[in-house]
């Protein structure tokens, strides 16, 4: 049995509303696999950790496991299912701008063929289970799809599962905790044993007693020498926001600017664990848990889905027809983003499909009342970085905290005049990331310039030494032979 | 019980409604002990305020219904009949709420961009122009008038009988010879029910709990009454070492605006700070300048021009009073990015 504790948190987060968690809709139907759909659909730069390339050709036949697309960063996608690439082409996506990207499309053939990787005895290193991850294309399946072995830092002191899963309708995690809470345990198991760490902390909000129960159960089960500090938290949005959770769970402050990381805290969601511990046995992600839930769907339930499915097809999974509904929310009500072209495929960090209709109330002028600064888990004053953007006053935004917004939404949800404040956020801190890019890009530019130019100069003082030096040569042998004609003469 | 909610109704005209609904027992408490002129001032005031909005809206090409249904012009009209003389004449209200929204909210843009305080503003022009009726037509809660007094008033012929100058300004001028003693043994204390002030205490007490009543709804913070109530507490109370000169303390605290304002004028989120600090600062400077206006000045009341004055200091407090953003070493000062 590995040893563990369960405590209250005793820290309140500053900020933050409760609203209506529609939690029960989607979790009181069992989790269910749903059958292959006709095409998968693998966007090939956002399919998460960075622009990719693809590794397979329009007719190869790939088996399930195959490598289809590396990225950037490293990681690679594997097919989900095996099946034939039937095209390589501009499809629609599931990603904020709504938009076509280069896509890998394969046609599953309902054949069993797997490829996957050899799988790694005990004891390994860091390294190696870095590489693994980066193998078996293991991101952040939280939402970010931040590569996970990037956070992988040697001298970190604490694992933090983030098991809060604040936003509401969301029950992926709450879920994936319930089937798959052995997984996930020995995930953080071998992580933290492979990166020296003592202490995994498990982030909870305290909704979800069933997930609690499995994990103590599979604790009692464990033979880890970690010690698991299960912190049991005030059901308040957005207390799974990662910073949030590190100061909720550790009293630690994450400095503006730096990650978690930096701070000794290493912060995964659980799927992300369970997706390693099948990595270490040679599997790669090739599915993941999606909650299909709201009121406009016909029914509500998680289901285990295989990445790269269309959406309509997970939305034909809840007997909903698709052509009644003009968009669907990828991710929760707070953080989500609507996607209309339901023929885009879900990737590695489409955690719910929510479908509700939403009434969007008119908008009206700011009167400064503040709710929003008092709802902003931050500390921030939405209303001040508004007015700034509003008048394109992008520096003045900044100047107020605008970097360290963290997009929660929490000011939407209390705002009386119901401004889109973290739309205008979101869309203020791209153009800040931009701006930072450009000076950034312009700096290098003037350094090669600069660098250029002294080049330019060193060479021309080279070449001009030579042409001394071979001109004094020449004058001298042409004097030497007039002397010697002169001689001769 | 009712829980409290955990944050201020999420839809402006809720957000207004709530105010007027904590207005109603200090709207009860001044029709008794001031007359049915309170209320004939109201409904002038909203009349005036819903028409100078729907003029304004209709002449800057805007969108006029969602304005007028936010109630936010049918506050402004309460709050500045709420603060006029209640024997005030028909066209004073008018004057005065019009210019409050014609001059105070919609000459910048009409709702959220009023630098100031639109009902002060009217307030201050009223007072500067029109002297004798802002200082002369108050009621004497001792002689509460009739309706047909309250009508006559409301017509122009207010009976001198029953107004005259308010009790701070009794104060300033005829208690000015006066020992503490002998000042306190006029009818309007020696007949107070609660021991302090005959009628201004009831009113003030009526709006003391509309205005707790607007904390516990979260549509307003401790800070802003808190701010300016201490203030005036702690001044009032360091000067009054000789009572005899001195205007005392609850006088200062219940005779003038100083509980309405506290709860109603200071807390317009418009014009006033905007970060918890930021308000109390912005209250404190209020009931300093009300003080040293109040004494020092020629004006009954002071609050109008503190507002005003504070007002504009507002954006500066707010550069100053920014909470510590999370994971920051400290809170971020100054105004920042000129781009």
């Amino acid at each position: 049995m590995a040893e563990y504790q369960i405590r209250h948190c005793e820290r309140q987060l500053e900020g933050g509303i409760h609203p209506e968690t529609y939690k029960d809709l989607s979790t009181s139907a069992p989790c269910v696999f749903i059958d292959d759909p006709k095409r998968l659909v693998f966007p090939i730069h956002f399919s998460g950790g960075g622009p990719g390339e693809p590794l397979v050709s329009i007719g190869d036949t790939v088996s399930q496991g195959t490598p289809i697309i590396k990225c950037q960063s490293g990681i690679i996608h594997v097919a989900s299912r095996a099946g034939t690439v039937i095209d390589i082409t501009d499809h629609a996506i599931t990603h904020p701008s709504d938009d076509v990207s280069a896509s890998i499309i394969i046609e599953p053939n309902g054949s069993k063929d797997q490829s996957y990787l050899h799988p790694l005895s005990w004891p390994f290193d860091a390294d190696t289970l870095r590489d693994r991850a980066i193998e078996a294309g293991i991101l952040g399946l939280g939402g970010a799809g931040f590569p996970s072995f990037k956070k992988w830092s040697d001298g970190t002191q604490t694992l933090i599962i983030n098991a809060a899963e604040c936003e509401p309708y969301l029950t992926a995690d709450d879920t994936l905790m319930r089937i798959d809470t052995h997984s996930m345990i020995r995930g953080a198991c071998m992580l933290s044993q492979t990166l020296d760490i003592k202490t995994i902390v498990i982030g909870i909000e305290d909704n979800k007693p069933e997930a609690l129960a499995a994990i103590e159960a599979a604790l009692q089960e464990s033979r880890s020498d970690c010690f698991f500090d299960i912190v049991l938290l005030d059901t308040k949005y957005p207390s799974g926001s990662a910073r949030q959770l590190v100061w909720l769970t550790l009293g630690i402050e994450v400095p503006t600017g730096s990650r978690s990381v930096e701070s000794g805290v290493i912060v995964h969601n659980p799927g992300t664990l369970a997706a390693l511990s099948r990595a270490i046995d040679g599997k790669p992600i090739t599915d993941r848990i999606v909650t299909l839930t709201g009121e406009a769907l016909t029914t509500q339930k998680n289901v285990i889905a295989p990445i790269g499915t269309p959406i309509r097809h997970l939305i034909e999974a809840t007997k909903t027809n698709p052509a009644s509904l003009t968009s669907i929310t990828v991710g929760g009500p707070m953080m989500g983003y609507q996607v209309t072209d339901f023929e885009a495929g879900i990737t590695k960090t489409t955690n719910c499909l929510l479908a509700r209709e939403v009434e969007i109330a008119p908008e009206s002028p700011c009167i400064r009342c503040g709710a929003c600064a008092t709802a902003c888990p931050v500390r921030l004053q939405p209303q001040q970085m508004v007015s700034a953007l509003k008048g394109g006053l992008l520096d003045r935004a900044i100047h107020e905290g605008l970097t360290d917004c963290i997009e929660c939404a929490a000011c939407n949800a209390v705002c009386p005049s119901h401004i889109p404040l973290a739309e205008w956020f979101r869309l203020g801190r791209f153009e800040a990331r931009e701006k930072a890019n450009e000076q950034r890009l312009a700096a290098e530019a003037r350094e090669r310039f600069e660098a250029r130019n002294k080049r330019l100069e060193r060479i021309a003082q080279e070449q001009e030494a030579k042409r001394v030096a071979r001109k004094a040569k020449t004058a001298d042998a042409l004097n030497k032979a007039r002397k010697a004609r002169e001689e001769s003469a | 019980m009712i829980k409290r909610p955990d944050y201020p109704p999420i839809d402006t005209a809720i957000v207004m409604r709530t105010v007027l609904m904590a207005l109603i027992p200090g709207i009860i408490a001044m029709t008794l002990f001031f007359g049915v002129g309170v209320l004939l001032n109201i409904i002038t005031a909203i009349l005036t305020a819903l028409a100078s909005e729907a003029l304004c809206l209709g002449l800057r090409k805007r969108p006029i219904n969602p304005r007028l249904t936010d109630l936010s012009a049918v506050l402004t009209g309460v709050l500045i009949a709420l603060a006029l003389p209640q024997a005030a004449p028909w066209w004073l209200v008018i004057a005065a709420t019009a210019s409050s929204v014609i001059l105070g909210k919609h000459l910048y843009g009409g709702l959220g961009q009023n630098p100031v305080n639109p009902a002060m503003l009217g307030y201050a022009l009223m007072l500067i122009s029109a002297p004798v009726a802002m200082t002369t037509l108050w009621i004497n809660p001792l002689t509460t008038p009739d309706i047909a007094t309250a009508w006559n008033a409301y017509l122009g012929q207010a009976s001198d009988a029953v107004s005259g100058a308010t009790t701070l300004d009794l104060y300033k001028t005829e208690f000015r010879s006066l020992t503490a003693i002998e000042a306190a043994r006029n009818p309007l204390f020696s007949q107070a029910h609660l021991g302090l002030i005959y009628g201004y205490e009831w009113v003030a007490l009526a709006y003391l709990m509309g205005g707790l009543w607007l904390i516990y709804q979260r549509v307003i913070t401790w800070h802003t009454p808190v701010g300016l109530l201490a203030t005036l507490v702690v001044i009032s109370a360091f000067f009054s070492f000789d009572p005899d000169t001195a205007t005392p303390v609850w006088v200062h605290l219940i005779a003038g605006a100083g509980i309405f304002a506290a709860f109603f004028i200071l807390t317009d989120p418009v014009s006033g700070a905007t970060s918890p600090k930021g308000r109390l600062w912005f209250a404190i400077g209020v009931g300093i300048l009300t003080y040293l206006i109040r004494t020092y000045g020629q004006y009954p009341d002071a609050i109008a021009f503190a507002v005003l004055l504070m007002n504009f200091a507002a954006p500066m407090i707010d550069h100053y009073t920014r909470p510590r953003i999370m994971g920051r070493e400290a809170s971020v000062k100054g105004p920042g990015g000129q781009s």
